[in-house]
């Protein structure tokens, strides 16, 4: 098993009617055998701006404090919230100044920009940015993740639909997977609210 | 006429006749037709990659113990390989004859056709003796045609329970050759879990449905902190009269039967207060 699968990560965010939800499962693990099943894997760098970070628990965390420092380093400069296009810029920075020992993340950044256009982009461990308009995947589970989303996504969906939607995507996708799941954490973001939710999923 | 080429067939080993190489004939006779040997650097793990790859293509927990009433033995039902699962729903407790089941734990070809092969040289025994044969006689039968393939490549890690004339019975049998006798066992990737489970609630006197709990209870745990392991949990009793299923329930079900969600306090105001406000 590669170092990516060492603790097992499944992470997902869609984009929908002027919103979007980010999805990640709950489990951590050392390689099968599963020590926590509520593990935060989805941080929130401001308001409207959320990071997902799949791979090796120990560098999403250290990443996402990384982030947050440079996050806050940029309100204090420039006094205001960091739009999620830069933001996504700094995190491409981020990885490839360790182009030869690279952060084991795969992260997915999700965000409301200007006007309340949702963003989405994932990127590899050492930075290539992946824009989509649709829905973006990473972790142990992407390619059930891709197939599940690629069949269930439609465009333009309310944020009712959506949240369904990306709940239904990732608890099929990860039942297909031994290293994630055990549970399942989706977050809506709208202009005006913001929803959590775990959600009940098969604890095998 | 023309010569055929024999240069494949020249000896390219060995010392020439009268030093004492301890070979039984003269190596340099080229008349002697002879192979070259593969250039094998360590004999021992030859082909040893193609037997690691058929082993770790599944994790499971299987167990199975002896207590008053008879034998249980229940198994999970998850095939996985590597990271992927292939399937929820493998069948891994085999009915070798109405009174004997084996575990499948290894290869599932492996597991499968032998112990259809050794159904069959039961059913033989029986012809042949007039009379059953023992969980004994059955798993020395096993154990030494697996004993016969050692080093081959076969994955089979599995456990033989039935009841015989000398009343339960248990053995565990292994490809590399190992067949003990036991009380409890359990196989599997998920058997340090199970056995966390099995040994804690284990007394001899129990009753069939306590016995059928433990050890559905043990193969949950080991769903729950096993990745490899999953599925369903099939458990099933050997009594005198020979095996029962008694359960077969899915994993996920049994979880928050065991553990239900707690309501928080806030979402338990809103399901009261939801009533009056109609």
């Amino acid at each position: 098993m590669s170092i990516f699968e060492y603790n097992g990560s499944a992470v997902v965010a869609m984009v929908g009617k002027n919103c979007f939800a980010i999805a990640s499962d709950r489990r951590l693990g050392v390689q099968l055998q599963t020590v926590a099943t509520d593990f935060q894997r989805v941080f929130k760098i401001h308001d409207k701006l959320y990071i997902g970070l799949s791979g090796l628990a120990t560098d999403a965390q250290t990443l996402y404090q990384r982030l947050v420092f440079r996050h806050k380093l940029y309100q204090l400069r420039e006094e205001r919230d960091m739009k999620p296009e830069t933001f996504a810029s700094l995190v491409s920075a981020l990885l490839y100044e360790k182009r030869f020992g690279p952060y084991f993340c795969q992260p997915v950044i999700a965000g409301l920009g200007e006007d309340n256009e949702p963003f989405i982009c994932t990127m590899d461990c050492i930075g290539a940015k992946e824009l989509a308009k649709d829905f973006v995947v990473s972790g142990t589970a992407s390619e059930s993740l891709y197939g599940a989303c690629e069949s269930m996504f439609k465009p333009n969906m309310e944020p009712e639909e959506l949240v369904e939607t990306i709940s239904q995507a990732l608890l099929s996708s990860v039942d297909r997977d031994c290293l994630s799941g055990w549970g399942g954490y989706v977050l809506l973001l709208t202009p005006t609210e913001v929803q959590e939710r775990v959600l009940k999923a098969r604890m095998d | 006429m023309m010569k055929p080429d024999m240069s494949a067939l020249e000896t390219h080993f060995g010392a020439p006749a009268g030093e004492d190489c301890g070979l039984l004939f003269d190596v340099d006779d080229s008349s002697m037709p002879a192979m070259e040997f593969p250039n094998c650097p360590n004999f021992d793990r030859f082909q040893a990659k193609t037997k690691d790859m058929v082993k770790n293509k599944r994790g499971t927990t299987t167990l199975a113990f002896i207590f008053d009433r008879g034998v249980i033995v229940a198994a999970d039902s998850r095939a996985s390989m590597g990271g992927y699962i292939s399937s929820q729903t493998v069948r891994k407790i085999i009915e070798i004859n109405p009174y004997m089941l084996g575990t499948m734990a290894g290869g599932a070809a492996d597991c499968q056709f032998w112990h259809r092969n050794l159904g069959t040289k039961c059913r033989l025994h029986e012809l042949a003796n007039k009379r059953r044969i023992s969980v004994t006689g059955a798993s020395k039968l096993l154990a030494n045609i697996l004993y016969s393939y050692r080093g081959m490549g076969l994955s089979i890690g599995t456990m033989i329970a039935g009841w015989d004339e000398k009343g339960p019975g248990l053995y565990y049998v292994d490809s590399e050759g190992a067949r003990l006798k036991g009380n409890r066992f359990s196989v599997g990737s998920g058997s340090l879990y199970a056995y966390g489970i099995l040994d804690e609630g284990y007394r001899f006197k129990m009753s069939i449905e306590e016995a059928g709990e433990l050890a559905r209870r043990a193969i949950y745990h080991a769903t729950f902190r096993d990745g490899a392991s999953g599925g369903c949990v099939s458990v099933y009793h050997v009594g005198p009269d020979g095996w029962t299923k008694l359960s077969g329930d899915d994993v996920g079900e049994l979880h928050f039967q065991y553990y239900p969600v707690q309501k928080t306090p806030v979402e338990q105001e809103m399901v009261d207060a939801s009533p009056s406000t109609a």
